[in-house]
């Protein structure tokens, strides 16, 4: 208790924990309130994937000839391997349940308005995260799913009219799908989107903070004027 | 507990114990698979040299053999030797097939009776003791056992101390 005195004087804590947790936030009633549970929902489903994948890479090796003999080390020999790989498959189709519902809540409840659209484009940008994030790491087991899944979401790609050649050829890294695929897949999956995710969130997280939480729509009495 | 146990209070101990459970639960999975090494037991990659009927009295035998040696989830193949000796039939004694001084393959006379390294001149006698030259020590032995008529043998490539 001394050492969080001394460190609430030299830091200011207690004031950062006033604006993080103290905030107002609307006097919501009824089921609707649990709406406004969506985002830390999603919130927090990310951090058991950063953590269940932070696991799961120590394990895994984004080769062809070792992926999927990582993986089934990973869900075979490892202790709990199959529950943290479980939790990392099902959290990935978990998070984007939860990041569509959260758009939907902010989209029907018009809370995406004044202030708030630079909280709403950042939020739209998390979508695609997310959707990126799940595509490249479908990839990752190397099974077969996971081949003609990626073939099929890089030839969808090719159909972008003129860029469509090149795009699917810097996914692929080279002409065919492959090792360089895998890798780059790789490389997108644990070290680009999660940057970029990161900084996104703290800037999405800071609008939230910074306007607050918007007030749940409310039915206004009409007046007759005839 | 007392009346300052408000709902406000309340809730926050619900939050404050549920978050504690998630946490211990994420962390005790999470931690024992990092620790996993610490429980996992060394697997011994025990080669089958053949019917013990095929090595015969007398003499040491040079056996190839190939070791399966497994590596979490990597399966590899080295090409090996060792020098396989019985006096009876019965009781074994296998040799690393590596001279104690600086590794080089050594080889068995059959007229002298004893095991030759070509690199040194270092001679070991059949029981593996050495005679002359600059080996160190007496010859590694690997570890070996019988089981259902067939000689097994643990080659590792350190060897094991005999």
């Amino acid at each position: 208790m001394k050492l969080l005195t001394w460190l609430t004087e030299r830091t200011g804590l207690d004031q950062v924990w006033r604006v993080l947790f103290g905030r107002h936030v609307p006097e919501i009633k009824g089921p609707v309130a649990w709406l406004y549970t969506l985002g830390s929902a999603a919130l927090f489903i990310l951090v058991i994937q950063v953590v269940t994948g932070i696991l799961l890479a120590m394990n895994y090796v984004p080769s062809p000839d070792h992926a999927y003999d990582s993986v089934r080390f990973i869900d075979a020999q490892v202790t709990f391997g199959r529950v943290i790989r479980g939790c990392h498959h099902w959290g990935a189709s978990f998070l984007v349940v939860l990041v569509v519902l959260h758009m939907l809540r902010v989209y029907v409840m018009g809370a995406y308005k004044y202030p708030r659209e630079v909280t709403w484009m950042v939020g739209v940008l998390l979508l695609l995260l997310v959707l990126a994030f799940g595509f490249t790491g479908y990839l990752l087991p190397w099974d077969q799913k996971a081949y003609w899944a990626t073939a099929v979401g890089t030839n969808i790609a090719g159909q972008m009219p003129g860029l469509g050649p090149l795009l699917v050829k810097l996914l692929k890294g080279g002409e065919d799908m492959g090792a360089a695929t895998l890798t780059r897949f790789y490389a997108l999956h644990v070290l680009i989107l999660p940057i970029i995710m990161a900084l996104l969130i703290l800037g999405h997280l800071f609008l939230v903070i910074w306007h607050g939480i918007s007030e749940p729509p409310k039915r206004r009495r009409v007046t007759r004027q005839d | 507990m007392d009346e300052l146990l408000n709902r406000r209070a309340f809730l926050g101990r619900c939050i404050g114990v549920l978050g504690t459970l998630i946490v211990a639960m994420l962390g005790g999975i999470g931690g024992r698979y990092v620790l996993f090494p610490l429980f996992q037991r060394r697997r011994e990659d025990w080669v089958d040299l053949g019917p013990i009927a095929d090595i015969k009295p007398g003499s040491p035998m040079k056996v190839e053999f190939v070791q399966r040696r497994h590596d979490a989830w990597m399966t590899t193949e080295r090409r090996a030797s060792a020098w396989v000796l019985t006096p009876n039939g019965k009781d074994f004694v296998v040799f690393d097939p590596r001279c104690t001084h600086l590794g080089c393959p050594y080889r068995w006379d059959d007229e002298r009776k004893q095991f030759l390294c070509p690199c040194h001149a270092g001679i070991f006698n059949i029981d593996g003791g050495v005679v002359s030259g600059p080996p160190p020590r007496p010859l590694d032995r690997y570890p070996h056992t019988v089981r259902g008529g067939q000689l097994l043998i643990l080659p590792n490539p350190t060897p094991a101390a005999a």
